[in-house]
């Protein structure tokens, strides 16, 4: 199967592609992709909420008995701010 | 060999599946680098155990390092495609090799946790990256025709790979200890890398042979010189403008999501429904081996029938199959389960050479197939972050297993979405003019302004 392949050119000019142009822009793709993230980040921000609610009241009932004061985790105020779930 | 292989040609009158074609042996490289390149990350599971007797880390960080390899693997891709197209997969793949041999030799020496998480997250992420991305592409350009073949017997070792891999690093990880393994492992599979490579051409023309599938009418393709990396910028600006683009990534991701849920989840799933170890590992292990099949049929039959079609099937099946899993209380179940869903997960992902080849015809696929696999490995760290999670909030695993076939059901949907891939969406790849004598000429694209000729692999 070997074959007499020729060296390629290394100068020539650009293949005339004048004339093809594609004028609608990728709205359905980029929008389905752009739906998975979002979908994807409410996701992680639903269950992350969920956890870091458990998590604060895990340590919140751990400080009723010990006296002490328990305070959320940045990440874990942050997840429990942007989830409307929660 | 090489006079065996024209015999069995001769014998059984194989004249377009020759046997006797150096395509075949770069096939078997790209199978090779993809074991080689991706053992450490198949077999993470071995690994955790002994660091964290040896260092006494807990599991999950190790098990950021993990994470973070997935997200620099995926962040890097478009990247190590778009330099296995500008400067070949060989050099590419050689830069690979070296970061390997650091990464693996660096991880042997790690005394620190953040020196797990640059020389496995960053080092080897970035490895993995240059290593595996560029390999595919290089196969489409050795097959001018019949692409799913080549892809389809290229795939297999995705599934063989983790078979051999864990076995053996599972042995060396009790026999020498852990660190020593990475470096053997790490030696090794450089020796062998460096070995193949070079043996590897990035495209028949470098080679001096013809693309696999080529026929007597066909003129050669350009591949190389200036007019290729000029085309093959204007071609791609092309590409970033079709739908299919951005959905292909959007697609991977889903699929993604959808499998790596199940196959992060389903050993401590099935011991959570009392299933022993073994029988647990038994269950990810038919997956495994069953999915060979699929791995293999799917973009064959894509190319024959339509990639649409069975990429449709495969994430359909593979997001209904999962529901099996809420009835799943006995080995027997988990191991119907493995069967019934390792049929559609082995095609789920196998095809999307295929798709790109229908779509953009011998366009380098390098940067296209690159973004895709972007796509594809932040899937699978979502995919993998998501059951251990779920479980950590609820006690169990059903919406992890809902999420799952969510994902894939939403990928599905959004297959039906795509163009038809019987038209290709931009111009013909330009092929070198040929003289009445034989000789080479200028370039030419056969693309006119209103009609768009199908693909040049069907």
């Amino acid at each position: 199967m070997k074959s007499a392949a020729s060296n390629q050119p290394t100068v020539v000019s650009t293949p005339n592609l004048q004339g093809f142009e594609i004028k609608r822009r990728p709205i359905v793709g980029l929008g389905l992709l752009m739906s998975s993230v979002i979908g994807s980040l409410a996701v992680l921000i639903y269950f992350g909420a969920w956890a870091s609610t458990d998590r604060i009241e895990i340590r919140v009932l751990a400080a009723e008995i010990s006296g002490l004061q328990a305070e959320g985790e940045w990440w874990e105020d942050g997840l429990i701010f942007a989830c409307p779930l929660h | 060999m090489r006079n065996a292989a024209l015999w069995l040609d001769s014998r059984f009158g194989l004249e377009e599946h020759t046997i006797a074609h150096y395509a075949w042996v770069i096939v078997g490289i790209a199978g090779i680098v993809q074991m080689v390149g991706a053992a450490i990350r198949m077999a993470f599971g071995v690994l955790v155990d002994p660091l964290v007797a040896a260092f006494g880390w807990s599991p999950g960080s190790i098990g950021i390092a993990y994470a973070l390899m997935s997200i620099i693997t995926a962040l890097s891709s478009p990247l190590a495609g778009y330099l296995g197209n500008r400067y070949g997969a060989r050099r590419t793949m050689t830069a690979g090799t070296i970061l390997f041999f650091i990464g693996m030799m660096w991880t042997s020496q790690t005394k620190e946790i953040w020196e797990l998480y640059a020389a496995y997250g960053i080092v080897f992420g970035v490895s993995q990256a240059l290593l595996l991305v560029p390999v595919v592409p290089a196969v489409a350009s050795w097959f001018r025709r019949h692409l799913g073949l080549g892809t389809g017997i290229m795939m297999v070792s995705w599934s063989l790979g983790p078979a051999l891999v864990v076995q053996a690093l599972a042995v060396l990880f009790a026999t020498v200890g852990w660190s020593e393994a990475f470096m053997i492992v790490g030696i090794v599979g450089t020796v062998i890398l460096i070995t193949i490579l070079l043996f590897f051409r990035n495209t028949p023309e470098e080679a001096g042979r013809i693309a696999y599938g080529t026929k007597k009418t066909d003129n050669p393709l350009i591949t190389s010189g200036n007019v290729f990396v000029s085309t093959q910028k204007e071609f791609q600006r092309y590409v970033y403008k079709t739908n299919a683009f951005w959905n292909l990534i959007n697609i991977h991701f889903l699929g993604c999501v959808g499998h790596a849920v199940i196959l992060v989840g389903i050993i401590p799933l099935g011991i959570s429904k009392g299933l022993g170890p073994l029988a647990a590992a038994g269950v990810l292990t038919t997956i495994s081996i069953v999915s060979v099949a699929t791995r293999f049929a799917a973009p064959v039959l894509a190319e024959r029938m339509s990639p649409k079609l069975v990429m449709f099937v495969s994430f359909f099946g593979q997001g209904l199959g999962v529901f099996l899993l809420f009835t799943a209380n006995s080995t027997l179940d988990f191991y119907i389960f493995a069967v019934v869903w390792a049929i559609p997960f082995g095609g789920e992902g196998t095809t999307f050479p295929v798709m790109i080849r229908k779509y953009y015809g011998h366009t380098p696929m390098g940067t296209t197939y690159g973004w895709q696999l972007l796509g594809a490995g932040l899937g699978m760290a979502l995919g993998g972050l998501l059951p251990g999670m779920v479980f950590d909030i609820t006690g169990g695993y059903g919406w992890a297993i809902g999420l799952s076939g969510a994902f894939s059901l939403a990928g599905a949907v959004a297959i039906l979405l795509l163009e038809n891939p019987r038209r290709q969406l931009i111009p013909n790849w330009p092929e070198m003019e040929m003289t009445p004598d034989g000789a080479v000429g200028d370039s030419r694209t056969t693309v006119s302004q209103t009609e768009i000729s199908p693909a040049s692999g069907d």
